[in-house]
């Protein structure tokens, strides 16, 4: 008889296509419009780019967004292949980006260039550059964390 | 001349509007869906029944702006809802369409990702709107 707990067996890391598993799920019971845009462009993005996967899959962060002029926020918990998306924002975020809805939308348009970049040189990369600098943009946490922030934006580029 | 709110006369003035806006053109190069605007009906505000506008946008053009019912604007491939008030507030910019839909004051149907990457030509295609002097309904 097979004693299960004196053998090791080989294990297989299974991984799911895109197609057959939930990527999104929603803490709240009510999500919010905009946390139900985010967590639907993320989802979308994922499963119709496959460039997106391997962020998405190796992505363990928690990211705020909070929109300043419509004071509404969401936590974007990503769990290595899962995302959580939480109304408002939640304590220990690694990264909290604020700015205005037109420059959340502007983030989403970032181009992804050459060793998986964000392009900042292009007219709306210059944007927000230019809103970085002016402190219309702020990232709390950029700086030890530049890398979950370029993660973030290739995941959350639609172009 | 003003032209009555969301009316076939609006309708082709607004046509003319984003066929005038060189930055709608070049920000819309390549959209290739059609765009259906619901206005929900407001009995209180003089707008009594709901109506639909149909925009047959393609590659920074509006091919056709038409003004029908609600079901018909439901049909494109995007569609925005919202009673007539908001739609009022958006077109004399006492609402910014984008944080609108982000609040979920303007209703979204449609694919996501394509919406998103054409955020300069929706919002140029509000400043046409505001464009448009017109009479509303419930001013009278």
């Amino acid at each position: 008889m097979h004693d299960a707990s004196s053998g090791r067996m080989a294990r297989r890391k299974v991984k799911l296509d895109v197609d057959s598993r939930a990527l999104v799920e929603y803490a709240d019971d009510e999500p919010s419009t905009f946390a139900s845009m985010l967590g639907g462009l993320i989802e979308a993005n994922v499963r119709t780019r496959p460039e997106k996967e391997d962020d998405f899959d190796s992505l363990v962060a928690r990211v705020g967004i909070w929109v300043t002029d419509i004071d509404e926020g969401v936590t974007l918990d990503f769990k290595g292949g899962k995302l959580i998306v939480h109304n408002g924002l939640k304590p220990r975020r690694t990264l909290t980006i604020r700015a205005d809805a037109e420059t959340v939308m502007s983030l989403s348009n970032l181009k992804i260039g050459l060793l998986g970049l964000p392009v900042y040189y292009d007219g709306v990369g210059r944007g927000v550059a230019a809103k970085l600098l002016m402190g219309k943009l702020k990232v709390d946490g950029l700086l030890p964390n530049v890398m979950t922030l370029n993660a973030v934006t290739r995941i959350f580029s639609v172009q | 001349m003003a032209v009555k709110a969301f009316s076939n006369e609006w309708a082709r003035a607004f046509k003319d509007e984003v066929n005038k806006s060189s930055i709608y053109k070049s920000a819309a190069k390549g959209w290739k869906w059609t765009v259906g605007l619901v206005v929900e009906a407001e009995p209180d505000k003089n707008f009594p029944e709901s109506k639909g506008i149909v925009m047959d946008l393609y590659d920074g053009e509006a091919r056709d702006v038409k003004v029908g019912t609600a079901a018909d604007a439901q049909t494109c491939d995007f569609v925005l809802t919202a009673p007539y008030s908001r739609w009022k507030e958006v077109a004399t910019k006492q609402l910014d369409a984008t944080r609108g839909m982000l609040q979920g004051k303007l209703k979204l149907k449609g694919d996501l990702p394509t919406i998103v990457r054409y955020t300069k030509a929706s919002q140029e295609m509000t400043e046409c709107t505001t464009r448009v002097p017109v009479e509303w309904p419930d001013e009278k």
